[in-house]
């Protein structure tokens, strides 16, 4: 295992992927900035985006569609909170403005010498909100639909592949 | 460190990232603990608290062969994180690999040759 995950307490209502990169802090952290950046590697592989708004700032909106390898559109909808570069990003990730089901998420962003270690930490409003999307996903569908259908897609890939 | 809430469901369970990493490992085949402790690096004695509360929410199952006991996944328990948490692991597992790709064209494109200290 390369990459250095840190150790992290995560709570019964937290998710936390982490990642090194290879590649310094500045660079890693304008990839997030622009989304003629965004567009090159947010989401899965197999994955685009069309994006109708973008404005990266604290309260500004990227309003965007991810279409999957099946031809699946999912809309997302993501406002800025605040922004502290090159180290740390605040967001709202939902479907749509004013999505009940929006989640908080924060990506910080760590120097490693040359490289630099991402961790995207994704804060549930409550466990129950958590349980109820799980609940939900077993008939895949609903509020994370865009997630609940990529689940869909990898389970497909995992049982395939055998 | 696992602690008793841990153990309330599954979902708690794999909030830690090393369980996680557990159920990667045993997903390829059955694991006596040792094993698993080594490809982990961790302890023997870490490895089974993990496995413990692994087991108590259905996620892992055991069985003796002999005198070993062989850890492995307990596909049943895993659906609904397979289908949820898994997804969204993969969603960022996998954009964070294309960032990473990316970032190393930024970085040519922006100084060919050079590395910054």
């Amino acid at each position: 295992m390369a990459s250095a995950h840190r150790s992290q307490t995560a709570s019964d209502r937290e998710i936390v992927v982490s990642r090194t990169i290879e590649g310094p802090r500045r660079l890693v952290f304008e990839a997030f900035t622009d989304v003629t950046h965004l567009a090159q590697w947010w989401g899965p592989n197999g994955f685009t985006t069309t994006t109708r708004a973008f404005e990266f700032r604290p309260g500004g909106v990227w309003d965007f569609i991810m279409h999957g390898p099946d031809g699946a559109d999912f809309p997302n909808w993501i406002e800025w909170r605040d922004i502290v570069p090159p180290e740390r990003i605040d967001y709202l990730h939902g479907e749509r403005d004013g999505d009940p089901r929006a989640f908080a998420s924060t990506v910080t962003l760590v120097e490693l010498g040359t490289a630099t270690e991402v961790t995207m930490r994704a804060v549930f409003k409550t466990k129950e909100q958590c349980d109820e999307v799980i609940e939900r996903y077993g008939a895949v569908e609903g509020g994370k639909q865009h997630l609940g259908r990529l689940a869909a897609y990898v389970v497909t890939l995992v049982s395939g592949g055998g | 460190m696992p602690r008793a809430a841990t153990t309330s469901d599954a979902f708690n369970a794999i909030a830690e990232p090393q369980r996680r990493r557990i159920l990667t490992v045993l997903k390829g085949h059955e694991r006596p603990v040792n094993d698993l402790a080594r490809a982990l690096r961790i302890t023997p004695s870490r490895a089974s608290k993990h496995l413990r509360v692994l087991r108590k929410v259905g996620l892992v199952r055991v069985r003796g062969v002999g005198q070993h006991r062989l850890y492995g996944l307990d596909a049943s328990g895993l659906k609904p994180i397979h289908e949820w948490v898994g997804g969204f692991e993969q969603f960022w597992s996998e954009s964070f690999d294309r960032l990473n790709e990316y970032v190393q064209e930024l970085q040519q494109k922006e100084n060919p040759g050079g590395i910054r200290s």
